[in-house]
């Protein structure tokens, strides 16, 4: 009983820390950036939208696969 | 607080004297459901939550005498909900396809985006108040649809959605005590009494079923605290067992599907312990991977859901306190 809850509280706690790290990568990095080469607003708005939905993205990616690999090497079967 | 106390108790025992009448109502109409996960396939009344409603509409109701300022955000709310529960008694009553039915979910956020009873200012932590000005009622249908769904999906065993909706809704509650959100604290208390009742009824061993009435009304009645007490990303963080069973299941599948449309995840055993399907085919559930590690009581089982939900709910006030700790 103990070993399944400890399985789900080790991913809760990666996707929640992923998470914080992504709202920090996001704060630190990706809103104060301005494209050298343009004066454009929308660009870099734009630029800066695309990536952060790719972070998105790539979370719900890792925590699929996270699971996915989880399960099958559980139960043995392919 | 004694407001919030008062409209609790009243949710609770409106909820706790109709739930008998519909139980009643129910068997002489027929209108029952397999319980699956019980070796002797007993027939349980089904549509439990219209009761939930009931409890929900006494509770908003005396919220409008008590506070007759909030009334719009309050009609709001319940209106929501209501429509969520209509298009949940339609899918009890005749199934809705399974792509229809988030799109008509989607549709029950429009009393939130008519009133308009929204603020377009979302709270993170670590990055502060944001101004979405434009994008925040494009993302509202999706706030009321995506946990409505992933509500009615994380129903397997007997308890599972009352009992982890009830948690979640008590984490919104201390996380808007935290915030300082008025509005937050209010919901939360009109939609605690009446899933607390609803769990009294549908926890183990289940004397009636929520149906899809129930499950898609607290659903979108939790999206819409979310985002009419402004406390979405703590929402996103108490949802995460929810919002991985929807997921995960999609992601198997690779669309949306209804129960009946695919291998069930989950076998019985001669011993009546449930197992988790071998069959490649069959979605990856929640309740699958917690049984992946050998066979449970459903008893057991249900109590791993509610103990996942509790750990996502202390994440949740964690991150509520973030966001206290943010800078304005």
């Amino acid at each position: 009983m103990i070993r399944r809850i400890l399985d789900f509280v080790f991913i809760l706690l990666f996707v929640w820390a992923c998470m914080i790290l992504g709202l920090w990568i996001i704060d630190s990095y990706i809103v104060p950036f301005q494209l050298p080469a343009t004066t454009n607003n929308i660009i870099t708005a734009t630029l800066k939208v695309g990536v952060s939905a790719a972070m998105v993205l790539f979370w719900l990616w890792l925590w699929r696969e996270i699971i996915r690999r989880m399960f099958w090497r559980t139960t043995g079967v392919r | 607080m004694f407001t919030e106390l008062a409209i609790f108790i009243l949710g609770l025992a409106a909820t706790f004297l109709s739930m008998p009448v519909i139980i009643q109502k129910m068997r002489k109409r027929r209108i029952v459901g397999v319980d699956v996960h019980k070796k002797d396939r007993i027939l349980i009344p089904e549509m439990g939550g219209i009761a939930v409603l009931v409890g929900l509409t006494v509770s908003v109701l005396a919220a409008i005498i008590l506070l007759p300022e909030k009334a719009s955000l309050l009609i709001s709310f319940l209106a929501t909900t209501l429509i969520a529960g209509l298009i949940g008694a339609r899918d009890d009553l005749k199934p809705l396809n399974a792509k229809v039915k988030p799109f008509l979910t989607a549709l029950a956020s429009v009393p939130i985006l008519l009133m308009p009873t929204y603020y377009p200012r979302p709270v993170f932590p670590i990055i502060g108040r944001t101004r979405l000005t434009i994008v925040y009622p494009l993302i509202i249908p999706f706030a009321i649809a995506v946990p409505s769904n992933a509500v009615n999906m994380m129903d397997p065993f007997n308890g599972t959605m009352s009992g982890t909706c009830t948690i979640v809704t008590l984490v919104l509650l201390v996380s808007s005590l935290l915030l300082h959100s008025n509005d937050g604290l209010m919901l939360s208390a009109c939609l605690l009494g009446p899933v607390l009742a609803l769990y009294y009824f549908n926890r183990y061993p289940a004397k009636v079923f929520s149906g899809d009435v129930g499950s898609l009304s607290i659903g979108a009645a939790l999206g819409a605290i979310a985002v009419l007490g402004q406390v979405e990303v703590v929402t996103i963080v108490a949802f995460m067992p929810q919002i991985m069973n929807a997921f995960y299941g999609l992601a198997t599948i690779g669309r949306l599907y209804e129960r009946r449309e695919v291998s069930r995840p989950i076998n019985i055993l001669e011993d009546g312990r449930l197992a988790a399907s071998k069959d490649p085919k069959a979605p990856i559930t929640l309740a699958r991977v917690i049984l992946a590690r050998g066979p449970l009581h459903e008893s057991e089982a249900a109590r791993i859901f509610m103990i996942l939900s509790a750990i996502a709910g202390l994440l949740a006030i964690l991150t509520a306190q973030l966001i206290v700790m943010t800078p304005p």
